[in-house]
């Protein structure tokens, strides 16, 4: 009897504890952090900022997670909304500002400065006379026009700071108006001028911080990159004994990526909290040495006292005391024409050998993602979108394989009937038979020896989803040494391709690997855009 | 015996309960969530937390907002909106003109002066030339018309005196079309080439070549203030030499941020041109809930921070009478003060800058 009582009782007590706390439940804090996600669009200059990230989600149990993609595909990715992501982090705000149509994001706050600058190996820059005294773009443009300067930048329509270096040739060579219009860009000099600059680009780079590694690789006297990318080339040519860049502020000015990151608000309260927190971390001045250690400036006003010689090495020309002038951004539609311009007319045009893998394990899905792919290349229309129009004088041929090559299309200029004829073929073709990824690149490079490849940017990108049976890399690595062009081989992974071997192509030829296992339209489009 | 003591007590305990949690429950205001457009400007006010404790437990309200410009949420469509809190006097005129049907109540809750910030070796080039005048610690613009011209007439920053500078002479602000201090300094740009005087739809034609001119030589305009302002202090002197914007923003910052404003204290300048515009902001609402968050604002309590925290003038005059700590050069009053061109001239110079 005691024993049902007190039973009872016990049930009693849990009854009421349980009514009470779901009376008062709204007013109790959830004890327990939920874990969160942050999906964050940045530009590629930020990759180097993960560790410091790593420090934020181990301590906040929140999950941050990084997609790079260059400026221009920022803004695109705004336009349409940018339902997938939660912040965005582009190099300079004016991305924002002009993506921004729907009016999404807000809590923007610049984290860190970095100007774009000239880096100009130091023995070359001594003898050109540009150390030790004030140096305008003009004065470089110069002697890249008169070929006394080989230069390296990256695409004016994939990335911020080529964007940012491009309209500032503009300006100079328009004798630094006080702003560039719409007229100004159909004048005929000037389109010679740029297109004569540019053809001095020998190999271009979709990201600020894979031109990096492509210089370091490569023999070319400057580079214009962010102040902290040249800081950190500069570490590792030390470090490999060779002659560091000396960085050079033009006096009239090129531009300064302010790296904003801003909320972009999808109506969700928990995402925002854990975003103002990252933002919060990130500007704290528990972090802000870190980021001064990675080159970037933190100090409001851009200068400071140098404190840190070892990264602001005075030696590479580095002053954070002098007064940065800065170019004045064009209004959107004279950006918009002038990039434009560039994908079109002026830049170098570009010879795209495409390998694609046509073998048995492609059919169904594999062989439609490829189509949608390389449409969004070639239906000019689509290419728009992404600012990867052809250019009359491009070149683009595709060669399809299995364990052989299978035939060889080609189109030449943009002209749309031939494109999409291209295209055609594409959709037309069915896969079969095993896989040799050898093969097409040997008839690849064939096929470029018939051009006057200087005229070109040059690549082959060859997509693959199967592990290669046959052929060999020898082969490949002896022609490629021999016929002394300097052809990146970019790849694609798909499927179940060999990493590898895909990775051993691109050490040697100078290129990278795209992953399209997740999404192979991205990757063509990264890939492409190295183009 | 015990256990029905046990038991009686327990349910006294729940009584008692229940009682206290209805008590508690009905001294607070029903909660709401009302949400809106907001002006760049207002959004470290909003964030406050002060400011939204009182909001909630006095007023239970929870404010939302997307943030737009002053113009820009006038032509955005409003229809899930509660309330509208741009920066100007025009964009409340715009709005009775174009969708008056729309209209619940309106209230002026906050002014803010239109000044040009810009960077102490400028101010002194500035002084040097005769256009600034510094009493009491503040700067003057006592010759506008003078400084106007500078960039009228293409002065480089090196006529001035300004050698570390490139280039022309230029005053940045946010695009006239989007945003409110860009709109407000287009007003008073006008209003100065109309030899100070406001200008109307009889004058304004002859303005409007010299007007567009002037903007054309911005290039981008920003769509906020806010990020022209960050940008401002961030990319420093030559990035944004002279830029156009409420008088609030840096007391604000200096606020928010003290030792962000001990690095930058002496190196920025205020200028306060004479004559200046007010910036006024008028809350807008579209319903009842609009309208709750017009009482609200206008408490006393958020009216006090609004000034000491967020540099918004309140009073009538917007006459200060309580110091903004480690803050100089705020003058008590703003004398020279030009009215805005009416909204039909300043639609006209609107599109004659678009």
């Amino acid at each position: 009897m005691e024993k049902k009582k007190s039973l009872a009782i016990i049930i009693a007590i849990v009854l009421i504890v349980i009514i009470v706390l779901a009376l008062a439940g709204g007013s109790f804090k959830k004890i327990a952090q939920p874990s969160v996600t942050l999906n964050i669009l940045s530009g590629s200059e930020n990759r180097v900022l993960e560790p410091i990230l790593q420090k934020f989600e181990d301590e906040n149990n929140i999950k941050v997670n990084m997609t790079y993609e260059g400026s221009v595909d920022i803004m695109q990715e705004l336009q349409n909304g940018a339902s997938a992501y939660d912040a965005v982090f582009p190099a300079n705000s004016i991305w924002i500002s002009m993506g921004d149509t729907n009016l999404k994001v807000k809590h923007q706050e610049s984290i860190t400065t970095t100007p774009v600058v000239f880096g100009i190996k130091k023995s070359v820059a001594e003898k050109l006379g540009f150390v030790g005294k004030d140096v305008t773009t003009k004065d470089i443009l110069e002697k890249i026009k008169s070929k006394e300067l080989s230069f390296m930048m990256t695409s004016a329509t994939q990335s911020n700071s080529g964007a940012t270096a491009y309209l500032g040739f503009i300006y100079a060579l328009l004798n630094n108006p006080e702003v560039i219009t719409t007229d100004d860009l159909d004048n005929e000099t000037l389109k010679t001028d740029l297109t004569t600059i540019l053809s001095g680009v020998n190999r271009s780079s979709g990201s600020s911080d894979w031109l990096k590694d492509l210089f370091l690789q490569s023999d070319y006297d400057a580079m214009v990159n962010y102040e902290s990318v040249i800081i950190d080339t500069n570490k590792e040519l030390v470090s490999q004994g060779k002659e560091p860049l000396y960085v050079i502020y033009p006096k009239d000015g090129l531009g300064i990526a302010d790296s904003p990151l801003g909320y972009i608000d999808n109506g969700d309260s928990t995402k925002e909290e854990a975003f103002l927190k990252l933002q919060e971390y990130l500007t704290s001045d528990e972090v802000k040495p870190e980021l001064l250690n990675l080159g970037r400036r933190t100090a409001f006003a851009i200068n400071f006292e140098n404190n840190n010689k070892d990264v602001f090495n005075p030696d590479w020309g580095i002053d954070t005391q002098k007064v940065l002038n800065v170019m004045k951004m064009p209004s959107a539609d004279v950006i918009q024409k002038a990039l434009n311009m560039y994908q079109t007319e002026l830049r170098k045009p570009s010879l795209t050998v495409y390998c694609l893998d046509y073998s048995g394990s492609m059919y169904g899905d594999g062989v439609e993602s490829l189509r949608n792919a390389m449409s969004m290349l070639l239906d000019q229309q689509k290419a728009s979108e992404y600012m990867l129009q052809a250019s009359p004088k491009d070149v683009t041929i595709v060669i399809p394989f299995d364990s052989n090559v299978l035939d060889v299309w080609k189109a030449e200029g943009n002209d749309s009937t031939q494109l999409a004829n291209l295209q055609k073929e594409i959709d037309n073709f069915e896969p079969q038979g095993g896989t040799n990824i050898y093969a097409p690149l040997l008839t690849a490079m064939d096929e470029i020896s018939k051009y006057n490849v200087n005229d070109y940017t040059t690549s082959i990108i060859l997509m693959s989803d199967g592990q290669s049976n046959a052929g060999s890399i020898k082969q490949v690595e002896d022609k490629w040494n021999s016929s002394n062009l300097d052809i990146p081989i970019f790849s694609i992974t798909f499927g179940n391709s060999d990493d590898t071997q895909l990775q051993e192509l691109a050490d040697f030829s100078k290129a990278r690997v795209f992953d399209g296992k997740e999404n192979l339209e991205k990757a063509f489009k990264e890939a492409k855009g190295y183009n | 015996m015990k256990s029905k003591i046990i038991g009686g007590l327990i349910l006294i305990v729940v009584i008692i309960a229940i009682i206290v949690f209805q008590f508690l429950n009905s001294n607070k205001p029903e909660q709401i969530t009302v949400s809106g457009y907001l002006g760049g400007e207002k959004v470290g006010l909003m964030e406050d937390e002060e400011v939204k404790k009182i909001l909630k437990d006095k007023y239970g309200l929870t404010v939302e907002y997307t943030k737009a410009g002053s113009i820009e949420m006038i032509e955005q469509d409003s229809s899930d909106k509660d309330y509208l809190f741009p920066s100007s006097q025009t964009a409340l005129e715009l709005f009775n003109q174009t969708k008056s049907d729309k209209l619940y109540k309106s209230e002026i809750v906050f002014n803010s002066p239109i000044v040009i910030y810009t960077w102490k070796p400028i101010a002194e080039a500035l002084i040097q030339n005769g256009i600034v005048e510094q009493k009491d610690n503040s700067y003057y613009i006592a010759d506008t018309t003078k400084l106007i011209n500078l960039v009228i007439d293409k002065k480089k920053w090196s006529d001035i005196g300004v050698n570390d500078l490139y280039g022309y002479v230029t005053i940045q602000s946010t695009d006239p079309n989007k945003s409110n201090s860009g709109n407000m300094f287009a007003g008073l740009v006008a209003n100065i080439l109309n030899n100070q005087t406001v200008v109307d739809s009889s004058t304004v034609d002859k303005i409007l070549p010299q007007l567009k001119d002037f903007f054309g030589k911005i290039g981008y305009m920003e769509h906020s203030s806010g990020d022209l302002f960050e940008q401002y202090l961030k990319t420093g002197m030559g990035a944004k030499p002279m830029i156009a914007g409420y008088e609030n923003q840096m007391i604000e910052f200096a606020i928010e941020n003290p030792n962000d404003w001990n690095a930058v204290k002496d190196q920025v300048a205020v200028l306060y041109p004479e004559p200046t515009v007010w910036s006024s902001h008028p809350l807008i609402a579209l319903n009842e809930k609009g309208a709750k968050l017009i009482e609200a604002m206008q408490d006393p309590e958020i009216q006090k921070i609004a000034w000491t925290k967020h540099g918004f003038r309140t009073g009538v005059n917007g006459t200060i009478n309580t110091n903004v700590e480690g803050f100089y050069g705020i003058p008590q009053n703003i004398n020279a003060v030009i009215q805005m061109p009416n909204p039909d001239t300043m639609q006209k110079i609107m599109d004659g800058i678009k």
